[in-house]
């Protein structure tokens, strides 16, 4: 299930709000997607990124993808144990799969992007 | 026909065998070793030392091939390099004798041409002697250019040569030049255990390939936790008690155990007799040919690194080829169209043709096929799944203009795309070839037939 308190993005990227700050990860159909994966490039730290960028790549055994941030800012936390444990996304992608922290440009953005509701809905007609 | 030829590299020994096969009287003169650069201080050496570093990177794998290691696996730099000079004197016997039976004279000093026709020969055994020629080709080769800042001093700052002599496993290597020659010998010593950090003027490491091959580069040297810093360069160099201290252009300080300068090429045309004959050279020193290795001296041809052209061994030995032909009478031109080159660095990487953003430069109507090796079973079986194969196809005769590969044996893989390449041949003549199953070449299918979005074992865009 798909946390109720987060937005979702279509590139299957979600984003958890507190104040001005967003935490964003890959969600678990996006994990499932990839399959095991092995290695993260994290982004940097201080690195301002527009909405709709890909700010880091995931390489799983069978493929390797952009993530992409549903909201613009700057990039003020990485998620390190990433590096030495990539299938922690797979484990855990809402919780300790998380990925960067951005101090956002506009936290009000977060309204134009997906509930959970809605983003369940976007990957049944994806799945099609 | 008396041919003499300067220098026994891959340029000079190849001709000299041609021309001595042709019915020529050959004489080769060669002041260090046979083989030059290539196989006493270059592509041979490095081979041989990546070899022990694959093979210890394998080691330290084993527990995920379901091997148990009772004891440990630790490089010892002394056999390791005993172990790399036994296959260079092996190599270099084995082009002694080819010579011999080529029936070609091989004179160990230094020759210095007096005049089209005549070159003094200083014998390494203190004799001295002049070799007349009808014809001469000049192929003294090339050595590691240096920074005049702070020049070789074979300790603390070293060249690729140093590089491949080290006794010990140094604890930091700063290498200047993120190009071919330092981004191999980055894997090599991160392999074996050195800090190893890369500086890079330009703004990708091996800044002449395709920019998704740097791309991915960058991505495999972090994940060795090899350092590449780009866009910046090396003002100064203090060499001090505890190490070697360089200063940044952008204002850092880097501290390592020894400075590998990597930063390209300096042609060997000096001392060579060049000025008394009134040898046309290039900028950067180099002797200027023509496409049938003429230079501007009549009877006098020049091949390899020394024209200043591609710096690799196996265009130096067409050259060869095609000049120990020429003096023979025929009047061949070079072909650079089709010329494959591999970087070994971990993975390796290939390419041949046109890069992407030659492409674009040119004006070319494109369509490009990529394939991931982690999509082939075989790069899975051997555990080695990083890395990806591109083809770029012309978008109307779908004639294939260019081919990269970064990933597993690249560098033998890249051989189907010259001969197709050579030959004309499209992206659905490769599809529509069958490849065995499971072996790495079936990515070069998947990425021909994904040229017109015809790939089977690909996922749909979104997930790519």
């Amino acid at each position: 299930m798909n946390p109720d308190d987060l937005k979702y993005h279509k590139e299957h990227t979600w984003v958890r709000i507190a104040g001005k700050k967003g935490t964003i990860g890959i969600t678990d159909y996006a994990q499932e997607a990839l399959g095991d994966i092995v290695y993260i490039d994290l982004p940097e730290v201080d690195t301002a990124v527009e909405a709709d960028s890909e700010i880091s790549e995931i390489e799983s055994t069978k493929a390797t993808s952009a993530v992409i941030t549903p909201l613009a800012g700057v990039i003020v936390k990485v998620n390190d144990d990433l590096a030495e444990s990539p299938e922690v996304i797979n484990e855990d992608p809402y919780g300790k799969g998380w990925i960067a922290v951005i101090e956002l440009e506009n936290p009000a953005e977060a309204e134009d992007l997906m509930d959970s509701s809605e983003y369940e809905k976007y990957i049944e007609e994806e799945a099609k | 026909m008396d041919l003499a030829i300067l220098g026994a590299g891959p340029g000079g020994y190849v001709a000299a065998i041609k021309a001595a096969q042709l019915g020529a009287r050959v004489t080769l003169i060669e002041d260090q070793e046979v083989g030059g650069t290539c196989l006493n201080w270059g592509c041979i050496p490095t081979k041989t030392l990546l070899a022990s570093t694959d093979l210890l990177a394998k080691a330290r794998e084993m527990e995920s091939f379901g091997l148990e290691l009772q004891g440990s696996v630790t490089p010892d730099m002394t056999r390791i390099m005993e172990r790399k000079n036994k296959v260079v004197s092996t190599q270099v016997k084995g082009i002694r004798s080819l010579l011999k039976a080529g029936g070609v004279i091989l004179k160990d000093g230094r020759g210095v041409l007096t005049s089209p026709r005549d070159i003094s020969v200083a014998g390494k055994d203190g004799s001295s002697y002049t070799v007349t020629a009808d014809k001469v080709i000049i192929a003294t080769g090339s050595r590691p250019a240096q920074i005049a800042a702070f020049p070789f001093d074979n300790r603390n700052i070293i060249s690729s040569t140093g590089a491949l002599e080290l006794s010990a496993i140094p604890k930091s290597l700063l290498i200047v030049g993120a190009g071919a020659i330092g981004c191999e010998f980055a894997c090599i010593y991160r392999e074996l255990g050195s800090e190893v950090t890369l500086v890079e003027m330009a703004g990708r490491a091996v800044a002449t390939e395709d920019q998704e091959i740097s791309a991915l580069l960058a991505r495999e040297l972090k994940k060795k936790k090899i350092r590449l810093l780009t866009d910046v360069r090396v003002e100064k160099v203090d060499v001090r008690e505890d190490g070697v201290h360089a200063f940044l252009s952008d204002g850092q300080e880097l501290a390592a155990e020894k400075v590998l300068v990597s930063i390209g090429r300096a042609f060997n045309s000096e001392d060579i007799g060049a000025e008394a004959l009134g040898l046309a050279r290039g900028g950067r020193g180099e002797i200027i040919v023509n496409e049938r290795l003429e230079t501007n001296v009549p009877g006098v041809y020049a091949v390899g690194d020394v024209t200043g052209g591609l710096l690799l061994a196996h265009v130096a030995s067409r050259q060869g080829l095609v000049a120990a032909q020429n003096c023979m009478g025929a009047a061949i031109a070079m072909d650079y169209r089709v010329v494959p080159a591999a970087i070994f660095t971990h993975p390796e990487i290939a390419s041949v043709g046109l890069r992407q953003h030659q492409a674009e430069e040119r004006g070319l109507k494109t369509r490009i096929g990529r394939f991931q090796f982690r999509g082939l079973g075989k790069a899975h079986a051997m555990g080695e799944i990083a890395g990806f194969l591109k083809i770029i196809a012309e978008e109307q005769t779908d004639e294939i203009l260019g081919a990269h590969i970064m990933g597993p044996h690249a560098s033998d893989l890249i051989h189907e795309m010259a001969v197709a390449m050579q030959h004309g041949l499209t992206a659905r003549d490769i599809a529509a070839t069958i490849h065995v199953h499971p072996a790495l070449a079936e990515g070069l299918l998947e990425a021909a037939e994904d040229v017109h979005g015809e790939a089977v074992h690909v996922l749909p865009a979104s997930d790519r």
